[in-house]
């Protein structure tokens, strides 16, 4: 089967997975501009920036060749999870009718339709061989998590500029390569030294700014959409972490429950001080992690939202009292078709210049210094 | 020899340039409508400080504004700026004590909040309640009343008159119907900054605490009527400081003459025959990926000195 998928962060991942289960992959674009103008062209007009971008991302696949697309559905009260039922009758209304479009939703609201999906996926690769190799695959993720997470702490210190984004860059296409669990943990290896080989600069606790990013996932993850943030704040000596990463999305939606670490429910625990049920997208999860990562010593946050993503701007209503509460200054971005960016730098640059002026006010002991140190003590130990 | 800083904001409608000394006592503003040509105004608004002022050592350039970039590339800026911090930078210097800054410019809407001389938080327009400044300037030229004028014939209204806000296009729909209704043009008017004001703090000052002392600037400060608006809807007095329309610019002088008294560095300033250097800017589609970005490229005199506008950095790191 020719397969592809919706492009989203490191998108390696999803052609690992289908080149496991032994596929024809079609490898997505990443989202530009085209993409994003075939992507409005073809919606409809108030949905939120990431059914149009997926919507692109479809027709240039198929462009490309792709018979299959495959594509995880919505879970709870959310536009999304009438995304794939869109862009079903939007194919079918340009005529792509042999294209095939698989959706994934949560397992636990139609095991059986779930069960369905993954014997059409399953390509008729034995079980064991399946198991085995969806065991690389979720090696493969938090390997590559963890390499971007050092990217992250790395980049605002760079000596040389755009260095650590190349070196990401070379990451990326090395892992690209990688074909067994044993090659895995070597390359992990090599791409580790790489970046700790980096030239940086040596900062002070007392200077260090970290702001982490928070919102709904296509936009908090896709950074040909999000004006590339992490990169913007990361050169204006910023540190980084998102509220997502892909392994961990693993598993706190994928990994049966009983083995499942306990942080996400802690974070859930945490958004439900103020948004009491679940009202679909990451709206719980968002706040939970403002909070989360506020407790961890985070100077600021940016709360990335879709222009009319109803849960995010649910969220951004309680922000002002969730700031005052928690005490961290918090910036909303809305993320829609428009590129310019000059309004968008030079609100970051704003946010960016408060911080450090509040940080000034207050320097108090933080606990992190070492990169390294600091990836293990991330790392989720799992069974 | 008179020892100065320079200040530049260029906006999307006035490009603004003064001079301060060392004691940020405003040796020099000018006020200069940008008409989509940013290069020929910082060069016109530097050429006129130099005449005003005679000689001078120039000891820094901050630049600020959305054209910040270009400006800092022509002159050879020691700081260029976003314009939240240089705006707040000036407020504080000249109103120590403030609390609120309201920024309403030509195409930008901002609040700033102060405390303890502080940013402690802020806000821009978003989505909407853009182009302020640029939709009482068309409204102007619409009922044929000079822009001067404006804020004074608001103030001679007599009664209120509601106008929609939320949106420009709203707005004017509305004051179409209200004008055919007999509502004379003073008071539809003062309906429309009302409207404006209301629409501002609704929009851009949503969920902030706004404190006085109030500090109201940009271009649109110019506008009684709008201060007036304010001063009504927030039942408080505002102050529109002396050099309201120049005080980005200002703040951007400031910035440069911290930067260099910290760094002790000699400042980047290409001098003052940079206003006779031929500048260019053009702009290539990158072909490199299906981006396409449009990247813009800066020369001086055939020599390219800044390039920006790609995605990827490719060409602003090529430098």
């Amino acid at each position: 089967m020719k397969v592809s998928f919706p492009y989203m962060g490191s998108a390696i991942v999803y052609k690992k997975l289908f080149e496991f289960l032994e596929h024809e992959v079609i490898m997505p674009p990443k989202p530009t501009q085209r993409t994003m103008d075939l992507g409005v062209k073809y919606s409809p007009e108030f949905a939120c920036i990431p059914l149009k971008m997926v919507m692109g991302t479809y027709l240039e696949a198929i462009e490309k060749g792709a018979k299959v697309l495959v594509t995880s559905g919505g879970h709870g009260p959310c536009r999304a999870g009438f995304y794939g039922d869109t862009h079903r009758n939007i194919l079918k209304s340009l005529g792509y009718d042999d294209v095939e479009l698989i959706i994934f939703d949560a397992p636990q609201d139609n095991w059986k339709a779930f069960f369905r999906n993954v014997q059409k996926i399953r390509n008729g690769v034995p079980w064991h061989k399946v198991i085995n190799r969806m065991y690389t695959l979720y090696r493969f993720v938090q390997k590559l998590d963890e390499l971007e997470k050092m990217v992250q702490k790395i980049r605002p210190y760079e000596v040389n500029k755009g260095q650590t984004t190349q070196v990401w860059n070379q990451i990326q296409e090395k892992f690209d390569k990688i074909k067994t669990r044993k090659e895995l943990y070597r390359v992990y290896e090599e791409c580790k030294q790489m970046l700790l080989s980096i030239p940086t600069r040596k900062v002070e606790e007392k200077d260090i700014i970290r702001v982490g990013i928070v919102g709904e996932i296509y936009v908090v993850m896709e950074s040909s959409i999000n004006f590339g943030i992490e990169e913007i704040l990361g050169n204006l000596g910023v540190e980084v972490e998102r509220s997502l990463y892909l392994f961990e999305w693993i598993n706190d939606n994928l990994v049966p429950w009983i083995l499942r670490p306990k942080r996400f429910k802690e974070i859930i625990k945490k958004g439900q001080r103020y948004i009491k049920i679940l009202i679909g997208g990451h709206a719980v999860e968002t706040v939970g992690h403002i909070i989360d990562f506020k407790e961890r010593g985070f100077d600021g946050i940016v709360h990335l939202m879709p222009f009319a993503c109803l849960p995010e701007l649910v969220t951004q209503s309680l922000i002002p009292k969730i700031s005052k509460e928690v005490d961290i200054p918090i910036l909303s971005l809305p993320i829609d078709e428009q590129t310019g960016k000059a309004n968008m730098l030079t609100r970051i640059e704003a946010f960016v210049d408060l911080l450090k002026n509040r940080k000034k006010g207050e320097t108090k002991e933080v606990f992190i210094d070492n990169i390294q140190e600091h990836v293990q003590e991330e790392r989720v130990v799992m069974v | 020899m008179r020892e100065i800083y320079i200040g530049v904001d260029v906006g999307s409608v006035s490009t603004n340039v003064v001079a301060i000394d060392r004691k940020v006592n405003v040796l020099f503003k000018t006020y200069i409508r940008t008409n989509g040509q940013p290069i020929d105004s910082v060069k016109e608004g530097v050429k006129q400080l130099k005449e005003t002022l005679g000689d001078v050592e120039v000891l820094g350039v901050g630049t600020t504004g959305s054209g910040r970039q270009l400006a800092g590339a022509i002159l050879g800026a020691d700081v260029v700026k976003n314009e939240i911090t240089a705006h707040a930078t000036a407020t504080i210097h000249f109103v120590p004590d403030v609390r609120t800054i309201f920024e309403i410019g030509g195409q930008d809407s901002k609040i700033i909040i102060i405390k303890d001389q502080m940013v402690v938080d802020f806000a821009m327009n978003t989505v909407c309640a853009a182009g302020t400044g640029s939709f009482l300037d068309h409204q102007a030229e619409r009922l044929k009343i000079p822009i001067e004028q404006f804020g004074d014939l608001a103030l001679s209204a007599t009664r209120p008159v509601r106008i929609a806000g939320r949106c420009t296009v709203f707005a004017e729909s509305d004051m179409i119907a209200k004008q055919q209704f007999g509502f004379s043009k003073a008071e539809i008017i003062r309906g429309l900054c009302d409207a404006l004001v209301r629409n501002y703090l609704n929009n851009v000052g949503r969920g902030k605490n706004l404190e006085p002392p109030f500090v109201f600037q940009g271009g649109v400060a110019a506008n009684k009527g709008i201060k007036a608006a304010f001063e009504r809807e927030l039942q408080s007095k505002v102050i529109v400081p002396e050099h309201f329309n120049v005080m980005g610019a200002i703040g951007s002088a400031i910035l440069a003459k911290e930067y260099i008294e910290k760094t002790g560095n000699k400042t980047n300033f290409r001098g003052f025959d940079a206003a006779d250097i031929e500048f260019s800017t053009s702009s290539f589609e990158c072909k490199g990926c299906s981006n396409r970005c449009e990247v813009v490229k800066v020369s001086m005199e055939g020599k390219v000195i800044a390039m920006w506008g790609d995605r990827c950095g490719k060409w602003t790191n090529s430098l």
